[in-house]
């Protein structure tokens, strides 16, 4: 981080190189910049931790009962049996707290958090973002929810156990635990509704001059319309949790029917009377379109490589913005298809399927239209470039995988299975994960203002990409068997027992994708100290970050920006170069077409000599 | 990959797994159509000189909208085409006829099952009286009631013949799984749900809870036996039997044959297997 410090001072543009203290530069700064790599770390070390529950839950299902190998002796006895294997109620955590880390402190962080702030403002030609303050703040607020959700550990009855959907009863007669994953979500979801409207500000006022909406990369937009996602649908995720806090605390019974037998607590000061499906109700209207959070930006990224590396302007770039406005849109009218075997009139299971079915169809045309992106391309198969092509090839089985579940016959079976779970994963690991790959390689040279390494980078992407299909496929062969979701041992049912051996492949398989994610941190770690000094522009790309200085300082811009035109300009006849950025003037273009053109005319001169000779 | 599917016994089961086949043949072949042009791009348009151009093109309106409209076509079709089969499964209106009702009831980790005896009503219940000895909530003071019997984690049913399960939880949400039968439906608290299937075979199966309800979730396993008529009504001889039986012992002392059942008497008689 020195050697970016200070390459950031020398390349301090504007003059006004001010000196911070560690303190303000580091740990409290309100450059977008430092905020993005804040969020970058930060979610990335929780993704070791997520990573981690991951493997515990694979080697429990793959080897039920068997002790953890090297490590399982050596962990907390709340954890583990005197065996060192896995017990029933740490399990439980582990899959709670594994769906909550993944989602709320990686992806979300990552995307929306790390790419939000790296590119909004730096994608527009902005010199911060609009509310720096507040931005400082929605990152705190984040590792701070993490040690929260996280301290259940050192509670008695240990972290949440209800799963990452949390449904009351259960979570509403849960451990203190529970509570702090309560707190913790509330929390977050408040750091996103900061983000959200600092995002949504940003964009619309302070674009620079000659930039129209339409000028506008996939990433701005899609982090943009996610931005408006969070702002409708995180509030009433936080007023849900009020409710459960209450629930929990109060002897409220928002959630409660009257007099619930159980054993672990004392029921007599709740009168009872409410409805457990009005939390998942509001749960859903949050966390359905919280899945689009976390595949939009993924979507804008992939547009913006693709369209980068396939040298070809992004094929129906409208259609496109149509499509994310539309998923946006559709997005909040789908939640029900959660709730298909809940109790729920089956009456709303028909309207919800049809809604659901529809918003395959935004999906379909992002596809068709990163095909036709490819299409007569002239594709490099850089790093960043092979992850964005892995997640349009992911996320068309995460899709297709969805219509199955859409359908609601089918769902009846496949619902909590292991076909859900499959599916999630193509979405949420085969789409965004590698979208995220793709993205942080992408701005890796902008970021640290040095190159990574091209050989460790293709070495992560390739196991990581056969290894997770060998986690995740099989996934939807145990959902068609049957297997539920979130039991700690699947031998206990004879008809599970054929699906052992999928069991253990899926566990090796993921053993190594863990391990494999070890690539990626040494990557980058090397590479920002010791990687090969990054141009302004390594990509040839057309977007405004890559007239910024790599790194960019404070401020960013080191010249005053003006936007002539769209982001896509791949090829296009009317440049020299196979890329026409978006800051170059007519005028300038005609001076380079002017300055190409002699060029030519001298090379054919000293040419005709040897023509003629021949 | 479907061969994976648990052997279905359902009678509504057919046409869950034709939807299911149908589904999945249809996206097998989207997945092979897409990626089949997908490497072929990669493969074909690759740069290979420094300085190549790739063809300057923004896009067409016409293709635009013919992939959208073509999706649009088929998902609507397929959201259509399934909701004929979930309206029979789950609609109380096309529910037929069920030729025995049986009340499930989850508690964490068990599944209580009550039968409505000989007189084929169920005696009263009410959540008032719901306690771990009274899953059910029965309500003592009901003549109705005291025919019925109740089992635990066992289920018994004759072939052939529908059966309407009214389904709750006396805790938190668990799910009633029947992989054979293609029925999954939660058992929400403090709320009663319908849902029905009819075996075509006899034969030892298994019920599963699908939904968290916590760390002994994965444990919560009944068994579904479908019996032949015979051996079921011999059965049910039997657990009435049993029911009576238990009653006389708890309430000799009244001397009257007709006491209520008392929750107690109601889970004694219960059959453990």
């Amino acid at each position: 981080m020195d050697a970016a410090l200070h390459t950031d001072q020398h390349l301090h543009g504007n003059g006004h190189a001010h000196r911070e203290s560690f303190l303000r530069h580091y740990v409290f700064s309100t450059d977008h910049k430092m905020i993005a790599k804040q969020f970058m770390f930060t979610a990335i070390f929780f993704l070791f931790v997520g990573g981690a529950f991951a493997l515990f839950i694979r080697w429990q299902l793959a080897y039920p009962g068997e002790p953890i190998p090297l490590i399982g002796t050596l962990l907390p006895s709340t954890w583990v049996n005197a065996d060192g294997a896995v017990t029933a109620e740490w399990y439980t955590q582990l899959l709670t707290m594994h769906g909550s880390i993944m989602i709320f402190a990686v992806i979300i962080p990552l995307l929306v958090g790390t790419f939000g702030n790296f590119a909004i403002p730096l994608m527009i030609g902005a010199d911060d973002m609009a509310f720096p303050f507040l931005n400082m703040v929605s990152f705190w607020l984040f590792p701070l929810a993490g040690v929260i959700m996280m301290a259940g550990f050192f509670m008695e009855g240990g972290m949440a156990a209800s799963g990452w959907t949390a449904y009351p009863p259960l979570s509403a007669i849960a451990s203190p635990g529970q509570t702090l994953w309560i707190v913790a979500l509330f929390l977050i979801g408040f750091s996103s509704i900061l983000g959200a409207v600092n995002y949504i500000t940003t964009v619309l006022n302070m674009r620079a001059p000659g930039m129209k909406l339409f000028d506008m990369p996939m990433t701005v937009w899609a982090v943009f319309v996610t931005a408006i996602i969070i702002t409708i649908g995180t509030p009433v995720l936080a007023s849900a949790l009020a409710m459960l806090f209450m629930d929990n605390f109060l002897h409220t019974s928002f959630f409660l029917p009257e007099n619930l037998v159980v054993a672990t607590r004392d029921m007599s000061r709740t009168a009872g009377g409410g409805q457990p499906l009005l939390w998942q109700h509001l749960f859903w209207f949050y966390s359905h379109p919280a899945v689009y959070i976390m595949i939009l930006p993924g979507m804008g990224v992939v547009s913006d490589v693709l369209s980068t590396f396939a040298r070809k302007p992004l094929y129906g770039y409208k259609a496109m913005v149509f499509a994310l406005a539309a998923i946006a849109l559709l997005g909040i009218l789908v939640w029900g298809h959660h709730m298909f075997q809940s109790g729920m009139n089956p009456l709303l299971g028909t309207t919800f399927m049809v809604s659901t079915m529809v918003i395959a169809v935004p999906s379909a045309i992002k596809t068709f239209n990163w095909l036709g992106t490819m299409w007569r391309g002239k594709m490099e198969f850089t790093v960043p470039m092979l992850n964005a092509v892995a997640f349009v090839s992911m996320f068309v089985i995460g899709g297709l995988s969805g219509i199955f579940m859409a359908s609601t016959p089918v769902d009846v079976f496949i619902h909590d299975t292991y076909f859900i779970v499959g599916h999630i994963h193509y979405v949420l690991f085969g789409g965004s994960l590698f979208a995220i790959f793709a993205g942080l390689h992408y701005w890796f040279p902008k970021m640290s203002g040095r190159m990574f390494s091209d050989r460790l980078g293709k070495w992560h992407f390739w196991i990581t990409f056969v290894t997770f299909n060998g986690t995740f496929f099989p996934m939807h062969i145990l959902g068609v068997g049957g297997m539920m979701r979130r039991i700690y041992d699947p031998t206990v049912y004879d008809f599970l027992k054929p699906l052992q051996p999928m069991n253990e492949f899926i566990t090796i398989n993921a053993i190594i994708l863990g391990f494999a994610q070890i690539l990626l941190v040494y990557n980058f770690i090397h590479s920002w100290y010791r990687g090969r000094p990054a141009k302004r522009n390594p990509w040839r790309a057309n977007t405004l970050e890559w007239v910024a200085p790599s790194p960019p300082p404070h401020g960013n811009f080191d010249m005053p920006i003006h936007v002539y035109r769209g982001p896509y300009e791949y090829s296009s006849p009317a440049s020299v170069q196979d890329y026409l950025p978006q800051t170059v003037s007519p005028d300038e273009l005609a001076e380079q077409r002017a300055r190409h053109e002699q060029r030519l005319a001298r090379q054919n001169e000293n040419s005709r000599p040897v023509e003629t000779a021949l | 990959m479907l061969d994976w599917l648990p052997e279905n016994v359902s009678v509504f089961g057919e046409g869950v797994d034709h939807l299911f086949s149908l589904i999945y043949y249809i996206s097998v072949a989207i997945f092979i159509l897409v990626n089949a042009i997908y490497i072929a791009f990669i493969l074909r348009y690759r740069r290979k000189r420094k300085g190549e151009r790739a063809h300057y093109y923004h896009g067409n309106n016409l293709l635009e909208f013919s992939w959208t409209a073509l999706p649009f076509a088929l998902f609507l079709f397929l959201a259509f085409y399934s909701d004929g089969v979930w309206e029979d499964i789950k609609y109380t209106e096309k529910t037929p006829n069920p030729d025995l009702v049986v009340e499930v009831m989850g508690q964490t980790y068990l599944w209580h099952f009550r039968y409505p005896g000989s007189d084929g009503i169920f005696g009263r219940r009410d959540v008032q009286f719901m306690s771990t000895t009274n899953p059910f909530g029965i309500d003592p003071g009901d003549p109705n009631g005291k025919d019925d019997y109740t089992s635990i984690n066992t289920m018994n049913i004759p072939v052939n013949k529908t059966v309407l399960v009214h389904l709750s939880s006396m805790d938190v949400i668990h799910s009633f799984f029947l992989p054979n039968m293609r029925v999954k439906q939660d058992a929400v608290p403090g709320q009663w749900v319908d849902v029905w299937f009819n075996s075509i075979k006899t034969g030892k199966y298994e019920i599963a809870c699908a939904e968290l309800c916590g760390s002994g979730h994965y444990l919560m396993r009944a068994v579904l036996n479908v019996l032949p008529q015979a051996e079921f009504d011999h059965w049910v001889d039997e657990q009435y039997g049993n029911a009576l039986a238990a009653l006389h012992a708890s309430t000799a002392p009244a001397s009257s044959a007709t006491t209520a059942v008392t929750p107690a008497a109601s889970t004694t008689g219960e059959t453990n297997q």
